[in-house]
């Protein structure tokens, strides 16, 4: 009941303000949106959102960067349909059989199935976080000190390592290049200057605004400019037959199955979202009777990706609100969030600020919601924007993130960061690094030595203190079960 | 030479020599902090230690399997194809990487070559701004000229040269150009709708980020960028 009543409260505190509401659609419609337009994604709109939520409350900019999260999943996956080209990696296993269905000409059944299981798993799970975040955050605060919260930075780590660039060594360098990246600047102990070079702005550390928009936005323009200039961009087919009720039904075994696996994949932090879809997709194809059917248009295969990719969505926010963890790239910008705020999500979120939780879990029930109204009147009209030639939407993108890196602290040299970065990105993507791991890096480097130092000290520079807590020794554990497996698999499973 | 290719060993040599560099920086700042015994470098040595035996089990890996990715449908999570279009487009080969460094160069000579023009002639104010105006326009023909066999390359380098200049003469006089630069490197050449384009998306931004939100964007310092960016920011607030 109080539940109910915190819940009723946070959506009457949404509802009631018409700044609020006007955030919440705009986060909805501009998440499906970025999420839907090729060459972009839901992380290109929530990085150059970024800078901005410094002039907004903290209720408005977590709200939004919860809503845009909830709907750019879904907005990944049509572009993954529509073009084969995943919004997100935790849409492309929708593309394994969505795009073949629009090439069958079935693009609206594709997308139909994708606004209805995302909307239900999307759903499922943020009702399942309303229940489950304030309890684990009420244990969190008396079990998780720093030496649990650099374990599980470390094991979150490890797992991101596992999934996420073309193999487990490059996965592990562009962690390490985003925690290199997280050194320059004040030491957070002691203040004193490292790798600064003597250059005053890199005293203050590079910031991680620009960082975001030059690996993410910055070099998928680049990436897609090098599409134009082979001219691989090609035209879908479009049907904009949705698929019936009775279709949807036939698949409820798998749309409950996708919720479970998605909403216990989404609370790993690290990846979830992403390993969530692709187990979703493999459980469908381990459990159908006609397993040679997936991969060549079958419906059952975007509705296992999809809702599961949702479920995590809800799931994602447990790590982030409880314990201050973000598992993805998008749940790391939230902490930019708090932080701009002068905030630090974790347990201390729920007593300091309820009510803030609470208009955010209101926020996700009803955007995970929307997505079956607004997504099937923007699913419509997408098929005009998507008409817009790349060529005229790259130079609007490139100048919003412009003017967002330029705003973070007014310097020009944090474009130039930017660029520089979008660069670096585009480079490494075509090798096999993921953009995401440096961000993820980028991110939880600071968390992770300031708690390492702080639980140092804690344990009086004894390691031995780690066998006294069982949860942290429990997750250093698994980190190191995780990259043990990741190794024994570099070396010895047979490649691709 | 197991599987490794020129590609695997130079990439190893990267963050070898990365990581050796910043460990020799890193004596800069080895600096002992009384309430934590471990300093200022402890932390940043692990990581590039951690480099080190990253790009060594790369180097092994790439020596035994090759090219090839991880096993499994995971690794295609992440696959956008950039790697795919690379090889397709024929962007992978030395004279390729060596245009385009070389394109990526240009946008810090135009930060570098004034500085020192003016330093080493004791040129100080206006001066300076004329040798910068200078460099910007020399160093556009270049880039101009080389970027014609190399529309990639001239298109990771254009955005830099941008922010390069946009300290100096400001987002309101270089936005324009900058939006029909990309849309040209994009393919577009019809002059109609590149300029329709332009003029939209710089009134949405100016209206939206200038006279809606009141952002300050840069005016840049030199005459006459400065006196047209405040102009505008006049005129719109």
């Amino acid at each position: 009941m109080e539940t109910f009543n915190s819940f009723l409260g946070g959506t009457i505190t949404l509802f009631s303000d018409p700044i609020g509401i006007l955030i919440f659609f705009g986060g909805v419609v501009g998440g499906m949106l970025f999420g839907a337009i090729p060459g972009v994604s839901m992380l290109t709109l929530a990085a150059i959102l970024l800078p901005f939520t410094a002039h907004l409350s903290p209720e408005h900019g977590i709200m939004l960067f919860s809503v845009i999260y909830c709907t750019g999943v879904y907005g990944g996956a049509i572009t993954a349909i529509l073009f084969n080209i995943p919004g997100a990696p935790e849409n492309a296993p929708t593309a394994f059989d969505g795009y073949p269905m629009t090439q069958k000409g079935q693009a609206g059944k594709a997308v139909g199935a994708a606004v209805m299981c995302s909307a239900i798993g999307g759903t499922v799970s943020a009702v399942i976080m309303m229940f489950a975040t304030a309890p684990i955050a009420n244990w969190a605060i008396s079990a998780f000190g720093p030496p649990e919260i650099f374990a599980l930075v470390f094991f979150g780590l490890a797992v991101a390592s596992s999934v996420g660039a073309k193999t487990f060594w490059k996965g592990w360098l562009s962690i390490l290049a985003g925690l290199l990246v997280a050194v320059v600047g004040l030491d957070p102990v002691g203040g004193i200057a490292r790798f600064d070079f003597e250059m005053p702005y890199l005293l203050a550390g590079i910031h991680f605004i620009p960082t975001i928009l030059g690996f993410f936005a910055v070099s998928e323009i680049f990436v897609q400019a090098e599409k134009k200039a082979q001219g691989s961009f090609k035209a879908p087919k479009m049907g904009v037959e949705f698929p019936t009720l009775k279709e949807l039904i036939a698949h409820k075994i798998a749309v409950v199955r996708s919720i479970v696996i998605g909403f216990f994949c989404g609370i790993l932090p690290g990846i979830g979202a992403t390993l969530a879809a692709f187990m979703g997709y493999n459980e469908a194809v381990r459990w159908s009777k006609t397993p040679k059917e997936f991969g060549k248009g079958k419906m059952e295969g975007v509705i296992s990706s999809e809702t599961a990719n949702n479920a995590a969505t809800g799931a994602a926010m447990i790590p982030l609100l409880a314990l201050g963890l973000p598992g993805g790239a998008l749940t790391a910008m939230m902490v930019g969030v708090f932080q701009m705020h002068d905030m630090e999500p974790g347990p201390l979120v729920f007593i300091n600020s309820a009510d803030l939780v609470w208009v955010v879990f209101a926020a996700m029930f009803f955007a995970n919601l929307s997505i079956i109204f607004v997504g099937y009147l923007e699913t419509k009209t997408i098929i005009n924007l998507l008409r817009i030639p790349f060529q005229f939407l790259a130079p609007m993108i490139l100048l919003l993130a412009t003017v967002g890196a330029y705003a973070v602290r007014g310097l020009t040299i944090d474009v130039l960061v930017m660029f520089i970065a979008g660069v670096i990105g585009f480079f490494l993507r075509r090798s096999g690094y993921s953009v995401a791991g440096i961000v993820l890096g980028l991110i939880l480097g600071k968390i992770g030595e300031q708690t390492f130092a702080q639980a140092m000290q804690m344990l009086h520079f004894e390691w031995s203190g780690y066998f006294d807590r069982p949860i942290a020794l429990g997750l250093l554990i698994a980190g190191f079960a995780t990259l043990g497996g990741s190794i024994y698999g570099a070396f010895f499973k047979k490649a691709k | 030479m197991g599987k490794l290719r020129a590609g695997h060993i130079i990439e190893a040599s990267l963050w070898l020599g990365l990581s050796l560099f910043l460990y020799i920086y890193s004596f800069e700042f080895d600096k002992e902090i009384e309430i934590y015994k471990f300093g200022a470098s402890a932390w940043p040595r692990t990581i590039l230690l951690l480099i080190v035996i990253a790009s060594i089990g790369q180097l092994l890996y790439h020596y035994k399997v090759g090219d090839g990715g991880s096993s499994g449908k995971m690794g295609d999570a992440v696959d956008d194809g950039s790697q795919d279009i690379a090889n397709e487009s024929g962007h992978t080969g030395l004279g390729w990487y060596l245009s385009t460094f070389g394109l990526l160069a240009i946008p810090f000579a135009y930060i570098l070559i004034p500085e020192w023009v003016a330093s080493a002639m004791s040129i100080e104010d206006t001066g300076v701004h004329i040798i910068k105006i200078i460099s910007a326009v020399v160093l556009l023909g270049i880039f101009i000229y080389y970027l014609r066999s190399n529309f990639v390359g001239g298109m990771l380098a254009l955005p830099i040269f941008f922010a390069a200049m946009l300290q100096d003469m400001g987002f309101y006089a270089l936005a324009p150009f900058f939006i029909l630069g990309v849309m040209f490197l994009m393919g577009e050449r019809r002059i109609k709708p590149m300029m329709q384009v332009m003029l939209l998306i710089y009134a949405i931004l100016l209206g939206l980020f200038v006279s809606l939100l009141y952002v300050g964007l840069p005016t840049g310092y030199i005459h006459p960028f400065y006196d047209f960016g405040t102009w505008i920011v006049t005129i719109l607030q």
